[in-house]
C-alpha cells in the first residue's frame, strides 16, 4: 500500500477553515455569505472523508451519512447565535456519534454516550442556559472573537495532524489478528451474539482498576466542588441576616 | 476490516471544530459546549482504533473519557453560574481584566 498524498486532506481542511470563517457569528450577516459558507463546509467535509478513503477499502455508507450529520451539526453548535440551539445541535452531534459507534460494534459505549451526554450533561447545560438567560440576543453571542486567527489556528492544528496521519498511514501497525490477543482483552469474535459489554467490564475490572477508581474519586471531587461553588447565602428580604456567633467566625467564610 | 482513515478524519475534524468554537465564541456556556465537541472527536478516534485492532482498550478509554466529560461539565457549569452571578453577563470578555 502506497502512502497517500496528504494534499487533498490539506485542501479539504483549508476549505473547511474558509467556510468556518464565513459562518462565524458576525454583526451584519448577509445571506449570500452564509450560503457560500455552508456550501464550502459541505464540500470540505465530503472531500476530507472521501479523499481519505482512497487508502483503504470501503467503509459502510452509514458511516458517511452519520459523519456528515455530525460535522454539520458540530458546525452549527459553534456558529449558532443562540446558546439553546447550540445545545440542541450538540444533541444531534452526540446522536450521530452514537450511531457511528454502533457501526463500530461499540454498542455499550454508544448507549452510555446517549444516556450520559444527551441525558445528563445536556440537561445540565440547558438548565444553566435557562438560568442565565439574557433578554434578546446579547452582543457577545452575535459577534465572534477573532474568527480569522481562530480558524487559522484550528486549520493548522487539525490539518497538520490529519495530513501526517494520511502520509504515515503505511507506518501504522496493521490490524492485529484476534488470536494474537489474550482472551481478557480481545473483543468477542462475534459481537452480535453477546455484545462486547462483558469484555469492556472485564477489561475495566482486571486491567484498569486504578483508572476506574480514579474516575470514581474524580466524580466525587467534582460533586463536592460543584456544591461548594454554587453555595451562596441569599439573604431573605426584610429580615436582617443573623449575626454570626463567635464560634462561626472564621469557620464560615462567604464564598465571595 | 473497515478502513481506519475516515474515522480518524472525522475525529480530527470534530476536534478542530471544537477548537475553533472554543476560540471564537464569547459566551461562556458555548465555550464549554465546544470542549464537549472536542470530546466527541476523541471518542470517535478511540472507538475507531478499538475496532481497527479488535481490542477493547480503546472502548475502555472512551468510557473513562465520558467520566472526565461529566466531571468537567459539572465543575465548569458551577463556575459559569458563579461568574454569571458576579457580573450578570456570560461574556468571557467581561473577565479580560484578569489578563493582566
Amino acid at each position: 500500500m502506497t502512502a497517500a498524498a496528504p494534499y487533498p486532506i490539506y485542501a479539504a481542511f483549508a476549505l473547511g477553515a474558509f467556510a468556518l470563517y464565513f459562518l462565524a457569528p458576525r454583526a451584519q450577516r448577509r445571506r449570500a455569505v452564509t450560503t457560500a459558507g455552508w456550501l464550502a463546509a459541505i464540500a470540505a467535509g465530503s472531500v476530507a472523508l472521501f479523499a481519505s478513503q482512497q487508502a483503504g477499502p470501503h467503509t459502510g455508507i452509514l458511516f458517511y451519512c452519520f459523519a456528515v450529520v455530525a460535522l454539520l451539526a458540530a458546525v452549527r453548535v459553534i456558529t449558532h447565535p443562540r446558546p439553546v440551539y447550540s445545545a440542541v445541535y450538540f444533541v444531534v452531534v452526540v446522536l450521530a456519534v452514537a450511531a457511528i459507534l454502533i457501526t463500530y460494534e461499540a454498542e455499550f459505549l454508544a448507549v452510555a454516550l446517549v444516556i450520559i451526554y444527551a441525558g445528563a450533561i445536556l440537561v445540565t447545560y440547558l438548565f444553566v442556559i435557562m438560568l442565565a438567560q439574557q433578554p434578546g440576543a446579547p452582543v457577545y453571542d452575535r459577534r465572534a472573537r477573532e474568527p480569522f486567527l481562530a480558524v487559522i489556528a484550528g486549520f493548522l492544528l487539525t490539518g497538520l495532524v490529519a495530513g501526517q496521519v494520511t502520509a504515515q498511514r503505511s507506518g501504522l501497525p496493521p490490524p492485529s489478528k484476534p488470536e494474537a490477543r489474550t482472551a481478557s482483552t480481545r473483543l468477542p469474535p462475534n459481537p452480535t451474539a453477546s455484545g462486547n459489554t462483558a469484555a469492556i467490564g472485564v477489561a475495566l475490572m482486571t486491567r484498569y482498576p486504578v483508572a476506574l477508581e480514579i474516575g470514581g474519586v474524580l466524580l466525587l471531587i467534582s460533586m463536592v466542588g460543584a456544591v461548594a461553588l454554587s453555595r451562596k447565602r441569599i439573604p431573605i428580604e426584610g429580615v436582617p441576616p443573623p449575626a454570626p456567633t463567635l464560634g462561626q467566625i472564621g469557620k464560615e467564610v462567604e464564598p465571595f | 476490516m473497515d478502513s481506519l482513515l475516515p474515522s480518524l478524519m472525522l475525529g480530527a475534524a470534530l476536534f478542530g471544530l471544537g477548537v475553533v468554537g472554543f476560540l471564537v465564541r464569547r459566551n461562556l456556556i458555548v465555550i464549554f459546549l465546544s470542549t464537549e465537541v472536542m470530546f466527541q472527536g476523541v471518542i470517535v478516534t478511540a472507538a475507531a482504533f478499538a475496532r481497527y485492532y479488535a481490542h477493547v482498550e480503546g472502548q475502555a478509554y472512551a468510557l473513562l473519557l465520558l467520566v472526565i466529560a461529566a466531571v468537567e461539565a459539572g465543575l465548569a457549569l458551577g463556575l459559569v453560574m458563579l461568574l454569571y452571578r458576579r457580573r450578570d453577563t456570560l461574556d468571557a470578555e467581561a473577565w479580560s481584566t484578569m489578563r493582566g
